[in-house]
């Protein structure tokens, strides 16, 4: 299984995903109008991490904006992770940051948990 | 529906209970089965309706606010266009009066002085300098008047080009 790089653009978000140290990142902008396609690669890859993940998957989230659509694409995400909570001495933690003055993200990242009942931390971020 | 939609999972839960429910003949056991899946799908759907609608409102109040913020600073940048053109203007009006007023002082000292000094005494010379210098303001302010009227007609015919 290889690492998942992709570079940030204009309307998607940088990926950076790493199956040894298990820390995935997205981060920048997503509103893409075909986020699902963008998307695609990132849920294949998580498929396959599921097979093996390591002992503490940390997903860390800086997103700046996305559209509705990728919200659903997210919280796809979300699930498909949330399955290795069901692994034996597996688990996961999500790192939602937002920017200071950025109130919506908060609120977002506070709904997601909601939804998902995965364990999340709701930080601000500071780069 | 290809395999690449956003809602291709939903599409296809929805169409394996239309086919279930086209097959007509179930047992008790089955029934149950498919009506907890139909559950747990509709569990899903609301949830994500719920966390859809509640992004997309946020989405449209972080827009109105950004929209005000735009609205503003465009605000400031036309007030801040205009006070640029008023000082353009009235520094132009300036110089062109100040070119005057010196061609026009010239004009006394060479010309007109002479002829007052060998007809006339020494005070109507200075009250037609005088005259001058005070005239050097309300021209300033007749010229700078006159180029602001030329440049909101200007103003306004490009808006309308525009429109």
């Amino acid at each position: 299984m290889e690492l998942l790089k992709i570079e940030s653009t204009k309307q998607t978000p940088e990926i950076d995903f790493n199956n040894k140290t298990g820390v995935l990142l997205i981060r920048g902008r997503s509103m893409s109008e075909n986020s699902f396609e963008f998307f695609k690669e990132v849920n294949l890859w998580i498929e396959e991490y599921l097979n093996s993940p390591v002992e503490e998957t940390i997903v860390k989230i800086h997103l700046e904006y996305f559209n509705t659509s990728s919200s659903k694409c997210i919280l796809e995400i979300f699930k498909k992770l949330k399955k290795i909570n069901d692994i034996q001495d597996k688990n996961i933690n999500i790192k939602w940051f937002y920017d200071e003055d950025d109130e919506e993200m908060m609120e977002t990242g506070e709904d997601y948990q909601d939804i998902t009942d995965l364990p999340f931390e709701i930080l601000i971020a500071n780069e | 529906m290809s395999k690449q939609d956003l809602y291709f999972k939903e599409i296809e839960n929805l169409q394996h209970s239309k086919s279930f429910l086209e097959e007509g003949k179930y047992t008790q056991n089955e029934l149950k089965n498919e009506f907890k899946t139909l559950y747990d799908n509709y569990e899903d759907i609301l949830g994500q309706i719920k966390i859809i609608t509640r992004i997309s409102d946020r989405l449209q109040r972080r827009l109105d606010k950004t929209n005000d913020k735009l609205n503003e600073k465009n605000t400031e940048l036309q007030k801040t266009i205009s006070e640029l053109v008023k000082t353009r203007i009235s520094r132009k009006a300036t110089t062109i009066v100040f070119i005057v007023a010196i061609a026009l002082f010239l004009i006394v000292e060479a010309v007109i002085e002479p002829y007052i000094e060998s007809y006339t005494n020494f005070y109507t010379a200075l009250f037609i300098k005088l005259l001058i210098a005070l005239m050097i303001k309300p021209a300033e302010m007749l010229l700078e008047h006159s180029f602001m009227k030329r440049e909101r007609k200007r103003k306004v015919n490009t808006n309308e080009r525009k429109d």
